[in-house]
């Protein structure tokens, strides 16, 4: 059998560019793609300490949506999902999505006033929603436990037909692909050290493979976006927190949507293969270390086994954990920063994977037009100095 | 599989057993302009590597500590100070 003609390849870094963008995950590859797609900007490097997509872009659990809280953001959302709908033909991999709705319980009256909240505002925004009663959920999902058996028993929920789910890994690939492309440099293995700047504008960074030279450079490190920023000097309102995810054995199949209970406060989908990828809440300290617990793992089973019996006794296949640079409102920062040329798209948190292409998209017309897309006006880092947060807030942290 | 803190009370206690708060902060003098506080509120170094930072012992002596770690490995440097719940 003859080999397949890669998708991409990686290549060390040239001396000098028209854009570097620090982090080779789902953000920084969208960028370059459409800067380079949209705005004829080709000369650019992505650096990626480690591989494509080792960061949150693998590690999340492939759910998208578009149901945010604060109506600033929902644009956003909406234009991603328009975007990932024409992806797997326009990059010709096939990205598997699969549009098949998101229903999300609530197990208390605070939670039903929420959605309630959420609901009218996606009214007005024209996005689709539902709300519904035990009854109608189990019609939707016959397997789920409506009885006032479990700890927590479920008494309202909404259904979110935009919602669904893309193989985050194919996602990487096509990307990676449409930056190869377009004659982008993917340059795995080549960590960032330095922030060179001269009379308060970026010259370039300097690397594990030496300087590179680059007028603009973006920073689009996700969890590590915070480390990125200290070389040039600049804090950034994100502490990183770990979220830990897993994945079953195989069953048939019986959950048709993305799912999400807001108080155990457990989420996840069952794939086409039959597993289940799962996650539940985050740990709330700082870390960067990759990790699972038994505490985690123990959480989670609780969540899901109150919401279905029936996955009692399943095994766990694999466990893995990502990193969230959560910001105080929980919504993103994007947009210029104090230093000339030096861009960034971070605070992503655990929404960063749904949202991708379409920050890539906006972050790649600022850079390249140098005025700010409508669509992220409320997102720069200047916000908080303003007093004009965007609350998204659905975790708090310190 | 997680990581333990040396509670100076109670021993060598596993990390659920306490809240974490944040890295050690300093709070800006009381005249201070509204960017500085906005800064002092939002902004963290968030640092990858050896930061200070305040637990509360909940699941034990309900005592704050101040807890000298690393980040990037968790492990637990120092316990610099207790402090009574008040």
């Amino acid at each position: 059998m003859t080999k397949d003609k890669a998708w991409w390849r990686s290549k060390a870094p040239e001396r000098s560019y028209d854009v570097v963008i620090i982090g080779g995950g789902l953000h920084g590859m969208a960028c370059a793609y459409y800067l380079a797609k949209d705005h004829g900007i080709k000369n650019i490097a992505i650096l990626e300490r480690e591989r494509i997509g080792f960061g949150g872009s693998s590690r999340n659990t492939e759910v998208y949506r578009i149901n945010q809280r604060a109506p600033e953001i929902i644009p956003l959302y909406q234009q991603a999902v328009d975007l990932w709908k024409g992806l797997s033909a326009e990059l010709d991999v096939n990205i598997m999505m699969w549009q098949k709705g998101l229903i999300a319980l609530a197990h208390n009256n605070m939670s039903i006033d929420s959605m309630r909240m959420r609901h009218e505002t996606f009214k007005l925004m024209g996005i689709e929603n539902e709300l519904l009663t035990p009854e109608e959920l189990k019609k939707m999902v016959p397997r789920l436990d409506i009885s006032d058996t479990p700890d927590l028993p479920i008494i309202g929920g909404y259904y979110h037909p935009p919602g669904g789910s893309i193989r985050h890994d194919a996602a990487v690939w096509a990307f990676a692909k449409g930056c190869y492309h377009h004659g982008i440099d993917l340059c795995e293995g080549v960590g960032v050290t330095g922030i060179r700047i001269k009379n308060n504008s970026v010259t370039g960074v300097d690397t594990t493979k030496g300087f590179i030279a680059s007028p603009v450079v973006l920073n689009a490190a996700g969890g590590w976006s915070a480390t990125i920023a200290h070389m040039a000097g600049l804090d950034l309102p994100v502490v990183t927190l770990p979220m830990q995810a897993m994945v079953t054995e195989p069953v048939a199949p019986f959950l048709d949507q993305a799912l999400a209970s807001e108080t155990y406060f457990c989420f996840g989908n069952q794939t086409i293969k039959g597993d289940f990828v799962i996650g539940t809440h985050m740990d709330p300290w700082q870390t960067y270390k990759f990790e699972n617990t038994y505490h985690f793992a123990s959480d989670l089973a609780y969540g899901w086994t109150q919401l279905f019996p029936d996955l009692a006794g399943l095994r766990v296949m694999r466990s893995w954990n990502g990193l969230c640079d959560m910001t105080p409102d929980s919504s993103p920062i994007m947009g210029k920063t104090s230093i000339e040329g030096f861009f960034i798209d971070a605070g992503w948190g655990y929404f960063g994977f749904k949202s991708s292409p379409a920050c890539g998209k906006n972050m790649a017309g600022y850079i390249a037009e140098q005025q700010c897309p409508e669509m992220i006006k409320a997102l720069g880092i200047e916000r908080f100095y303003e007093g004009r947060l965007v609350p998204e807030t659905t975790y708090p942290r310190n | 599989m997680g990581f333990k803190i040396p509670c100076p009370n109670c021993g060598i206690r596993d990390v659920y057993e306490f809240s974490f708060d944040s890295e050690v902060r300093f709070r800006p003098p009381v005249d201070s302009d509204l960017k500085t506080w906005r800064h002092y509120l939002y902004f963290r170094k968030n640092t990858c590597g050896v930061q200070e930072e305040w637990w509360y012992h909940g699941g034990g002596c309900c005592e704050w500590l101040k807890i000298k770690r690393n980040t990037e490995t968790n492990e637990v440097l120092e316990i610099l100070e207790t402090r009574a719940d008040d």
